[in-house]
């Protein structure tokens, strides 16, 4: 009845997708940057593999077609399903150079927003979404309010949907795990021990001699290129992108999904990420049956979701599996927080 | 550098919490042979249907829920009198207007079995299930999205709507018959109001004497009163005698309120698309002052006298309390076409019912007037009718006042005196 | 370009902003909370409007302002002093860090606008009517007010902007200012520890509060009634943008500095659009990021200290860095 492999692929890959985002939340977070602004930079990810995942097989073929234009479209149809080492190749390119191009906008953000507090941060990275999407909107050379469309996966040369779907998370997850285990090592060595007094006490930071913009701007840069290759893993999931899929409220979820897990704790940010897709997906299975005639069962799927969100919050502020406090303890070797 | 074992086992959890909760879910439904027994009594059939209710058409969205169930009804009834013993069951889920969310649901769907979907309203939403669609067979038919470039032949993507450059070309003539010249075009800045806008101006300036000019606003605001105003401005200065208003429903209502308190909107002749048609906000006294002082028209996808429309408007009225809005009759019919097509597939297969369902629209016929599709499952042919606000004892209605047939517009009544 | 026009939609603009603004900066000084459910008054603000329009039309004839007005003001309110009571100091008795109060707001703006749908679905079903989406209100009171002042062929937003936004706010400010209430707010949001020693029930100011600044953002809602030509329960979700960025301007602390960055905002979106669609062709669609420039302008020119200010300016300089 249900078709439980399927599912599984399914959730798998939002999920996948979701850790690349929270994980490097949960980095940002613990460097001291609220960056309510996650959609300015994974929609910049989605869109640079949007324009080589259209442009480039476009010029490929020939014969001046443009991505937006109906048989333009048809004819990366038909080239995605016959060409293995172009879906491949262009899907590479996409996240190598998404990679990059996201990192250094988050580069260049560090030096305006360092001297502003952390709510201000967090709003001014949102409004930089908002500035962003709407530039895309206006912008004819990037479909204006058409958006992408016919991007081609890279396994869209594969007969069979149920392998290709697997495959793409197969790819997905590799890329989970490989921002686990970056975020991991950050935040277990040395340099982790240095975010986090930053993210404590910023002026204490400064006064012990760290040079805290330079490392806030390293940071940022890396979260921020990961985060750019999760917006080129949407793209080619999707295979069609508009601006309006990068609204703010893409980021509050994620933000949901790391406090219910616990702020600043890696282990918290998976399990909140795992448990809000999961009922949040899961639940489309369940809502249609239950629901009286005239109220919409959805909402009753949008208010559990926050009333979880908050009840968490008050129950355990700290999250499900909250931080763990490192206490300095004198005479302690390998441990100590002395320089 | 550790991952733990609790953290990897932290995960796994995770993702087994998913398992049960969706095999319980299937445990839930009630059992829906979808396509597996040979005929014995009593078949259910399940389709799929997402709608936006909430999100930036959750007014529209509301009102297409209740026009979903009484199709359904209408749907078993209809097939139950003809002696089938199936019964048709809608899978209703909300895509919030957005597109992850629309292919969340579509997919959700393909999990559960289901190979028909009714919707998504919006065409970024279609782009976005058509890669899945396509992939794994499943029907989509979309009662309300217009863009161009989703013309594409032999694909799973099926639309009872007719395309926006007829209609636009029906709101060109209507406009020049009126007597307007130099027009300015105010519309969404989304794939709907920008393919509508190019087309009207097209065939606009085709015609002798004409001047368009082209303001776009920002969807998704709340208010638009800058925006008006960046039109009033533009009206005067270019001397225009008309504005062209390309909106749906809630910023038409925002749109045209805010006109009304303008001494220079007020004064030239308005022409609105189909989108706020049936919107009872724009039935208020302000709103309806308006329409009579500028000679408010506009067109709408429409088979005049069609008594079938008629009948399916007051069964809405009657069973739920609302008037239809804009593309209700659309979507009723792709309900009933994806009931009878999957009847005579025989078989609950992609495939079989998307060939069938080219079939059945031949010879449909329905509120929303002819259904069959074109080469690229797109609505072959539409007829356009012309509408009015007018006053009706101490308020305002909507009413159908004469259809537009190629390049000549034929009054039944005189809307404004 | 239409300067009348422009003034006109800036007047009532910076009115509606300021009702916002204020009670939100005074609320953020008491509270330490930057609250997005602020979104959720305005709406239910509306809805107040709109549930009562219903109503009163079907059984007296005609809907009035002070009604409205009042009834808002103590739903709303309630509603914002038992989100206190339920979550917000429960959790700032655990010492948690200001962002998680500002995520426990997100969680209940989500549940707050869909218990509006809710609401309005299953009145909607009660009425057989559509209330997700509801035409202009007008007021009946307003309209005889506006007769006696020989004002009728004005238009009734014009009457009731200014009525409802002076009264409101000059009550707020007058209270602030010369009651002893009003002192002991003042003096809770500057100091609480103080305030306390000098005998002030800091938790009552915090209680009453969040009582009256909700009830007063709610009275946006109703104004909004007036003006726009549909009412839904996501209007209140753009609104807040520009509230935030001018309680940003104002940098969360002053309140003269917040009216000036309601004054600004106002007249950038009126004249700015009007400015660029007319002179430069630049399309109306580009509204939304003038009101992001002037957050960034203002982050680069002056930049606020207080509340929402980073690490003081002084102790940057000459830092190797």
């Amino acid at each position: 009845m249900i078709d439980v492999a399927s599912f599984l692929t399914t959730l798998g890959t939002y999920i996948g997708i979701y850790l690349i985002l929270s994980l490097t939340l949960t980095l940002e977070t613990s460097s001291g940057i609220t960056n309510f602004g996650k959609t300015a930079f994974y929609g910049l990810g989605a869109y640079v593999g949007a324009v080589i995942g259209t442009y480039l097989p476009l010029a490929i073929y020939g014969g001046g077609f443009s991505p937006f234009d109906v048989n333009g479209i048809q004819i990366l149809l038909s080239m995605g399903r016959s060409n293995p080492m172009m879906d491949i190749g262009v899907f590479a390119l996409s996240i190598i150079v998404g990679f990059g191009a996201v990192a250094a906008l988050g580069l260049a953000l560090t030096y305006p927003i360092h001297r502003v507090g952390s709510s201000l941060v967090g709003f001014t990275l949102l409004s930089l979404g908002e500035v962003l999407r709407l530039i895309y909107l206006n912008t004819s050379a990037l479909g204006e309010s058409k958006g992408f469309m016919g991007i081609p996966s890279p396994f869209a040369w594969v007969k069979d949907p149920k392998l290709a779907g697997l495959l793409y998370l197969l790819v997905v997850l590799a890329f989970a795990g490989i921002t686990l285990l970056t975020v991991s090592r950050i935040l277990n060595s040395p340099l982790g021990r240095i975010l986090r007094g930053i993210r404590d006490d910023e002026l204490v930071a400064l006064y012990a001699g760290w040079p805290t913009v330079l490392v806030k701007a390293r940071i940022l840069a890396l979260s921020s290129g990961l985060t750019g290759v999760a917006g080129v893993l949407w793209a080619y999931y999707f295979t069609s992108i508009n601006p309006n899929m990068f609204t703010p409220s893409l980021t509050f979820n994620i933000w949901a999904m790391i406090i219910i897990g616990g702020l600043g704790s890696m282990a918290g940010g998976i399990v909140g990420t795992v448990l809000l897709a999961s009922v949040d997906y899961a639940m489309r299975f369940v809502v249609p049956y239950i629901g009286v005639a005239f109220i919409t069962p959805d909402y009753l799927r949008w208010i559990v979701v926050g009333l979880l969100m908050i009840v968490v919050l008050i129950k355990k502020p700290e999250g499900l599996i909250p931080e763990k406090q490192t206490i300095l303890i004198l005479g302690e070797g390998e441990g100590g927080d002395s320089k | 550098m550790k991952i733990t074992v609790a953290q990897l086992g932290l995960l796994l959890i995770g993702l087994v919490i998913g398992l049960p909760l969706g095999y319980l879910a299937g445990n839930f439904s009630t059992p829906s042979q979808t396509g597996s027994a040979p005929a014995s009594q009593g078949r259910e059939y399940l389709i799929g249907v997402t709608l936006p209710l909430s999100g930036e058409l959750s007014s529209i969205g509301k009102i297409w829920e209740k026009v979903v169930y009484l199709a359904f009804d209408d749907l078993n009834n209809e097939v139950k009198a003809y002696g089938f013993n199936v019964t048709f069951k809608p899978v209703i889920l909300d895509d919030g207007t957005q597109d992850d969310k629309a292919l969340a649901n579509v997919q959700s769907f393909s999990q559960m079995g289901i190979k028909v979907v009714i919707g998504p309203a919006a065409s970024s939403q279609v782009k976005a299930v058509k890669a899945f669609a396509d992939a794994n067979h499943i029907v989509i038919i979309s009662p309300s999205s217009t863009a161009p470039t989703l013309a594409i032949p032999n694909d799973f993507i099926f639309r009872t709507v007719g395309s926006d450059a007829k209609q636009a070309r029906a709101l060109a003539t209507l406009a020049y018959s009126q007597g307007a010249r130099t027009v300015v075009v105010f519309h969404r800045n989304d794939e709907y109001g920008n393919a509508f806008a190019s087309f009207f101006a097209n065939y606009f300036t085709q015609l002798n004497g004409t001047k368009v000019h082209d303001l776009p606003y920002q969807t998704g605001l709340s208010d638009y009163t800058s925006e008006v105003n960046a039109l009033a401005s533009k009206v005067q200065s270019t001397g225009a005698d008309a504005v062209v208003l390309i909106a749906f429903d809630t910023d038409a209502a925002n749109i045209l309120a805010h006109a009304a308190s303008s001494n220079v909107l007020s004064s030239v002749r308005w022409f609105l698309s189909e989108g706020p048609h049936g919107a009872q906000e724009l039935l208020s006294p302000t709103i309806g002052g308006f329409a009579q002082k500028v000679k408010l028209l506009g067109t709408r996808p429409l088979f005049t006298h069609n008594p079938l429309y008629d009948e399916f408007a007051r069964k809405l009225k009657e069973k739920y309390g609302v008037e239809p809005t804009v593309f209700c009759d659309n979507l009723y019919d792709a309900i009933q076409l994806a009931g009878w097509a999957i009847l005579k597939a025989g078989s609950y297969d992609g495939d079989a019912i998307r060939s069938a369902l080219v079939e059945v629209a031949k010879h449909y016929y329905g509120p929303s007037g002819w259904a069959m599709f074109d080469e690229n499952g797109d609505k072959a042919n539409q007829d356009y009718g012309v509408w009015a606000i007018v006053q009706s004892g101490q308020g305002y209605q909507f009413m159908d006042v004469g259809m537009i047939q190629g390049d000549t517009v034929i009054f039944t009544t005189t809307p404004y005196k | 370009m239409l300067i009348t026009q422009d003034l006109v939609s800036f007047f009532l603009f910076s009115l509606l902003y300021l009702t916002i603004s204020i009670p939100l900066v005074v609320a953020y000084r008491v509270t330490k909370v930057i609250n997005f459910t602020v979104s959720t008054y305005i709406a239910y603000g509306a809805y107040t409007g709109v549930m009562l329009d219903y109503y009163l039309r079907r059984s007296i004839g005609g809907n009035y302002l002070l009604v409205t007005a009042v009834a808002s003001f103590i739903i709303v309110g309630a509603i914002g002093y038992l989100s206190n009571l339920l979550v917000f100091k429960p959790l700032s008795n655990k010492r948690v860090k200001p962002d998680v109060l500002m995520i426990a707001s997100m969680g209940l703006w989500i549940v707050f606008k869909y218990i509006l749908y809710v609401i309005s679905d299953i009145a909607g079903y009660f009425c057989k009517a559509n209330l997700v989406s509801y035409g202009q209100i007008n007021y009946s009171d307003v309209a005889s007010l506006a007769s006696r002042l020989g004002l009728s062929g004005v238009q009734e937003s014009y009457i009731l902007f200014p009525l409802v936004a002076g009264t409101s706010i000059t009550l707020f400010l007058l209270m602030l200012g010369k009651t002893r209430v009003g002192r002991a707010i003042l003096a809770v949001a500057d100091n609480p520890t103080l305030a306390a020693l000098s005998g002030v029930s800091v938790s009552r100011v915090e209680n009453l509060t969040w009582f009256i600044t909700s009830g007063l953002i709610s009275l946006a809602g109703v104004m909004w009634t007036s003006y726009s030509g549909a009412i839904t329960p996501e209007i209140g979700d753009s609104l807040i943008l520009q509230a935030f960025t001018i309680a940003f301007i104002g940098g969360l602390t002053s309140i003269t500095r917040t009216a000036v960055g309601s004054l600004l905002i106002s007249g950038v979106e009126n004249f700015g659009t009007d400015f660029l669609s007319t002179y430069l062709g630049v399309p109306a669609s580009v509204k939304p990021m003038l009101t992001f420039t002037v957050l960034i302008a203002t982050l680069i020119i002056s930049p606020p200290l207080g509340a929402a200010g980073g690490i003081p300016y002084r102790f940057r300089r000459g830092r190797r860095i």
